[in-house]
């Protein structure tokens, strides 16, 4: 009996193997473990067999039913799966379905990366109007009565607002400058803050001029302040920015707002310092002027210059971003071209 | 501007270590922005003097020669050349295989080969002037004439720049870098800069004392305008060419040589800084005035531009009129003439205000009006006399000065500054030895006096006229002296009194962001001006419109009042590369109205808003889609924006939308938008051909951000919700809010209709006229327990029957 046992196990696990389909399991099933099934009939017998060897063959007999009862539940599930299987034909190749995501302007991004780093270190936004009177633009900032910005080449008057005295004049503003003014007028110091925003100029353009661009100023005015920190903050803004380690270096520069007044160079990032024609091989980009708020235009704040000094900065965003991803023209900011917009994700 | 590093070292004796890079950086990080160091050596490598010992016919053709020239090699070089002044004995320059030339001086530089020329093989090329660069320094009327060195005493194969002394470097200075510089447009300031850097003394220059008592008439009749005039009369004189090495100075740093009168008025301009001028004396009748020009007054200037003046302009005149546009250019008439042997020489201060205006009144900047522009102080007339009297004397040894004035009627007060040591040290972050500040500033000019806790300072005149006035500006030049490189950096301290925290300047973020990354819109920059055809096609009017009182362009003078105009450029502009587009763009809109006073009393603003302008365009067959687009991006904003909800209403139709297809925007009773179908006569006016386009504008300053996410949470329903779609015919004029409104009406708390939704809308083939088609998705569930499919029949047919009833909807069949 237990060679016949032996031989039913291994012709049933064939069978098992064999069956292609659910229906012919089934037939396999009920030939082993149906009621007539030749497992079933092995266990009606074993009433009949001497009672010492009953246990055992008992738990043979079982054995065999439990193990062909687990492969037929095994097969089964292997039959299904398959019959639900996708075609190999299936192609991975074919493109994935892209999510319709939109952009922001590439100028938006970078300014709001610097928000990101200058409100990391505590800075508030700030924006002023966009219309400005040349008291604002100009007389606040220490520009001199004739300083060639106030002509009319450089900055757009407004018809019926472009002559008086220069709290009556009104322009598009050619600079930020002005609304530092204004913040520190109604805040109390020390100071922090940055205020991006659009300036327009009345000027001939072309690739590398544009009538209206996007500058980022950002002013720290405290006590006891030295220059030395303020190339601190430059390269703390920078390196989050560019997200490494930015050598920064300050040089002799003139601004009427500032004094003293810096240019402020970044090491070029193409070559990595070496000469390269990004930095027209000097190693170096200007990217900036900054210093430290002329006293007349803390003055002009209500800000008492013997008491406070600070840190000035004028990043131009737009030779940032086209820096960052080596656009050659600065119209194609202004373009509202989606060809050139999308591709800044 | 450039300058001469050899004609530098005529006033300071430079370190013999110092490199050419060294000093570069030096001058940079210090003082003026160094763009480029040039070798003029390096030009004229292979390029050296030849000896002609034969000229010879060239076999095939009839214009070449072949000429026989020592370079100073072992062997004698043939060299076919074509030039038309070829002679034995004749000194040439030669460019040997590998110098760098310029084809008859057009185009980029090219290499000279070793070539066979018409058959016969050239070693090299014999140069014209021209051809190596020096077309100025060796004129020639003749284009085929080679250049002829025969008057040098060199040896053959001598290099060219050894050979003519242009041994020399040449910096390039960016202008914009010393605006604020007077002192430095010329090469003894730069000098005197150098001479502070590395401590050297500076040559001084001697002051003239004039050898007569003879008073030239000088009379300044706006002394505000001209504070000094010297004017000399200068005789014994000629019209030559002046010596090789002046010719060569000029011409290095750009500058065309002329004559040996008006080369000497050059060379000082261009040594201290000092522009001056000569006029042929037989010229000026009596005496010289200095006066405002009268209205309509005509002159005819040393470029033959032909101008009348105006009273705002200052003139040169002599008793008969105008001679000269003070410190702007000469007169044609009264200058160096071919045939002048007495001059008058002026060396003048004007105003620099007045020079300015008066050289762009006429766009005729120039040299001099570029110097004086930057407010030149009167005490460098002195060094302008003394270097033009020594180079008159040079150039002319029997000349004489036999009248002379200086009226100085404007002297120039030094500025004075007291800084104290306390003040500075804690300004720079650290403490500067007394003896290097006090080193530094002596040999820049400035006069220190020390005091117990600081120092009384006197500021030289050539810093004195607005470049240095405030104890900052002492600052400034001792921290640049001392090398801003040489401080240490520090760190930034600062007290924490709270988060920043910046509502509204979040919510335009994230208002931006949920219409980039969720609604798939591009975000655009326009100008804040707008172009007529757009104006005139989206706004009823103009008044309250700003103009700009220059425009860029005559069409674009208004400035915008309503992002959509330049919105709808855009749209002209993408629609021939696009067929389905969402734009976006959030800037500022003015009225030329409201005026306030906002940040000062002073200081009246007009109405200027932060505006949201949005454009969904496509194909004008599916304008339900646009507007159902449109209406979902701007009802969704407040929830994904966290912000105060708003509503639609339709109460005043905006002038550019379609007479049906709008909406106006409200949060709460104020309008602060509209939405809506560009008409199509807008759309035509405009000159968009294909797209239909939704517009939208919102005020985003009218927007309130909540203070925190509002979200409030909802227990999940504890028995299933049940979806069932009906669809209905209803008359084509029914709104869905008329069917949402009879579906909810007078619905019982224990309602098992729990809500509505819009599923679709059809009219068309298979639907009566006057009808259509909606389907519904009505939501029916109850909080009690598991519904049968009875009971959602029921609630279904419910609802039906409430249709059926106001709005007489029929069960499509």
């Amino acid at each position: 009996m237990k060679e016949k046992l032996d031989a039913l196990l291994l012709e049933g696990t064939a069978e098992i193997n064999a069956a292609a389909s659910e229906n012919e399991l089934q037939v396999v099933k009920g030939k082993y473990l149906g009621k007539e099934g030749l497992v079933t009939v092995l266990m009606k017998e074993i009433p009949k067999l001497d009672v010492s060897l009953r246990p055992e063959m008992g738990k043979s007999v079982n054995q065999v039913k439990n193990a062909l009862g687990e492969l037929i539940d095994a097969r089964r599930e292997e039959i299904k799966n398959k019959a639900f299987a996708i075609s190999p034909d299936f192609d991975c190749t074919v493109p994935g379905i892209n999510p319709q995501i939109g952009g922001l302007h590439p100028i938006t991004q970078m300014c709001y990366d610097l928000n990101d780093a200058f409100r990391s270190m505590g800075f508030e936004v700030f924006s002023g109007p966009e219309i400005t009177s040349e008291y604002f633009a100009f007389d606040n900032l220490n520009f001199p009565p004739n300083h060639p910005a106030r002509e009319s080449m450089d900055t757009y008057w407004l018809q019926g607002h472009d002559s008086g005295e220069a709290n009556e004049k009104l322009c598009l503003r050619p600079h930020l400058t002005g609304d530092s003014v204004r913040y520190m007028q109604t805040h109390k110091p020390p100071y922090r803050f940055v205020y991006p925003g659009r300036v327009y100029r009345n000027e001939t353009t072309d690739a590398r001029h544009e009538r209206a661009f996007f500058q980022y100023e950002a002013l720290i005015v405290d006590k006891d302040f030295t220059y030395t920190a303020g190339k601190v903050m430059i390269k703390s803004i920078l390196s989050k920015v560019f997200g490494q380690d930015v050598p920064v270096r300050m040089r002799a520069g003139f601004f009427p707002f500032v004094e003293p007044g810096f240019e402020i160079d970044m090491g070029c990032l193409v070559c990595g310092g070496k000469g390269c024609s990004v930095c027209k091989h000097v190693g170096w980009i200007e990217i900036m002027p900054g210093g430290t708020p002329h006293p007349n235009v803390l003055r002009a704040a209500g800000v008492d210059p013997d008491e406070y000094t600070g840190f000035y900065v004028n990043i131009g965003l737009d030779r940032l971003v086209m820096m960052r991803y080596g656009v050659d023209d600065v119209r194609m900011f202004h373009s509202t071209d989606l060809r050139f917009l999308t591709q800044f994700k | 501007m450039k300058l001469s590093l050899n004609w530098i070292k005529d006033y300071v004796e430079l370190p013999g270590d110092l490199t050419m890079s060294q000093l570069a950086f030096d001058l940079t990080m210090s003082t003026v922005e160094v763009e480029g160091v040039h070798d003029l050596k390096k030009q004229f490598d292979g390029i050296v003097t030849g000896v002609i010992e034969e000229v010879l016919p060239h076999p095939n053709a009839d214009k070449l020669r072949v000429c026989k020239v020592d370079i100073g090699a072992e062997e004698i070089k043939e060299i076919v050349c074509g030039g038309s002044n070829l002679e034995a004995g004749m000194k040439v320059v030669v460019a040997c295989p590998g110098a760098m030339v310029r084809w008859h001086g057009e185009g980029e530089p090219v290499e000279i080969k070793n070539t066979k020329l018409r058959g016969v093989a050239s070693f090299g090329m014999i140069c014209a002037a021209v051809e190596v660069g020096l077309a100025d320094l060796f004129p020639t009327d003749d284009d085929h004439a080679i250049m002829d060195i025969s008057y040098l005493d060199v040896k053959p194969g001598t290099n060219l720049a050894d050979a003519l002394g242009l041994d020399d470097m040449i910096l390039e200075i960016d202008n914009k870098s010393m605006t604020n510089r007077p002192d430095l447009w010329g090469h003894y300031g730069i000098a005197r800069e150098l001479a502070a850097l590395y401590d050297l003394p500076l040559k001084p220059i001697e002051k003239y004392v004039p050898e007569t008592d003879t008073a030239y008439d000088v009379r300044i009749l706006d002394e505000e305008r001209c504070p000094r005039y010297i004017g000399a009369k200068i005789e014994n004189l000629s019209v030559k060419a002046s010596p090789f090495y002046m010719q060569s100075r000029l011409w290095r740093v750009g500058l065309r040589p002329i004559n040996a009168l008006v080369d000497i008025t050059n060379y000082v301009m261009l040594a201290v800084g000092q522009p001056t001028h000569v006029f042929d004396s037989t010229h000026i009748i009596d005496h010289i005035e200095v006066r405002r020009a009268k209205d309509a007054e005509k002159l005819q200037l040393l470029n033959d531009k032909d101008i009348e003046l105006c009273n705002d302009d200052l003139v040169i005149a002599d008793k008969e009129g105008a001679v000269a546009l003070a410190g702007v250019m000469g007169g044609a008439k009264d200058s160096v003439l071919p045939d002048t042997e007495s001059v008058i020489l002026e060396v003048a201060n004007f105003n620099s205000h007045g020079v300015r205006r008066t050289a762009l009144r006429y766009d005729n900047r120039t040299e001099a009006s570029a110097r004086y522009e930057k407010a030149i102080d009167p005490e460098r007339c002195d060094q302008a006399v003394s270097l033009s009297m020594e180079l008159f004397r040079e150039l002319y040894p029997e000349m004489k000065v036999t009248a002379y004035s200086d009226c100085y009627p404007n002297k120039l007060v030094k500025k004075e500054i007291d800084v104290e040591f306390e003040w500075l040290d804690k300004r720079l972050g650290m403490r500067i030895p007394q003896d290097v500040v006090s080193k530094k500033l002596g040999s820049m000019g400035y006069e220190v006096t020390f005091t117990e806790t600081g120092m009384h300072i006197v500021v030289p005149t050539w810093r004195s006229t607005g470049d240095v006035s405030i104890k900052a500006d002492i600052m400034e030049e001792v921290a640049r002296m001392y090398g801003y490189e040489n401080f240490q950096p520090t760190s930034i301290t600062t007290t924490f009194d709270g988060a920043i925290n910046q509502l509204d300047v979040d919510l335009v973020r994230k208002i931006k962001e949920y219409l980039a990354f969720r609604c798939n819109m591009q975000e655009i920059f326009t100008y804040p001006w707008m172009t007529d055809t757009f104006v005139n096609a989206l706004l009823p009017d103009t008044d309250n419109v700003f103009c700009l009182s220059t425009p860029p362009s005559p069409s674009e003078k208004y400035v915008r009042s309503t992002l959509l105009p330049n919105i709808c450029k855009a749209i002209v502009k993408n629609e021939r590369n696009f067929s389905e587009f969402a734009i976006f763009e959030e800037a500022k809109i003015f009225r030329s109205s409201e005026f306030n006073c906002i940040y000062d009393e002073k200081e009246a603003l007009p109405y200027e808003r932060r505006h949201l302008g949005c454009a969904f365009a496509g194909s004008p067959d599916n304008v339900t889609e646009l507007f159902r687009t449109a209406k979902g991006v701007i009802g969704m904003m407040p929830r994904y924006t966290h912000m105060e909800e708003f509503t639609f209403k339709k109460v005043e139709k905006p002038y550019w939308a379609d007479e049906t297809v709008w909406l106006n925007i409200y949060l709460g009773e104020k309008k602060i938008g509209d939405l809506g179908l560009l008409s199509h006569k807008a759309k035509t006016d405009c000159g968009i051909k294909v797209v239909s386009a939704v517009l939208v504008e919102i005020d985003t300053e009218e927007l309130v951000p909540f203070k925190s996410r509002t979200n409030r949470f909802v227990h999940i329903p504890e028995f299933p919700m049940n979806e069932y779609d009906l669809s209905f015919l209803v008359d084509s004029m029914t709104k869905w809010e008329e069917i949402y409104g009879a579906v909810m009406a007078k619905k019982s708390d224990d309602s098992l209709i729990r809500d509505v939704r819009f599923v679709d809308e059809y009219k068309g083939k298979q639907i009566p006229q006057g009808k259509k088609s909606v389907t519904i998705r009505l939501v029916i569930g109850s909080s009690d327990k598991t519904l049968t499919g009875e009971e959602i029949e029921a609630a279904a047919k419910s609802a039906l029957k409430k249709l059926t009833k106001t709005l007489g909807a029929e069960i499509r069949s």
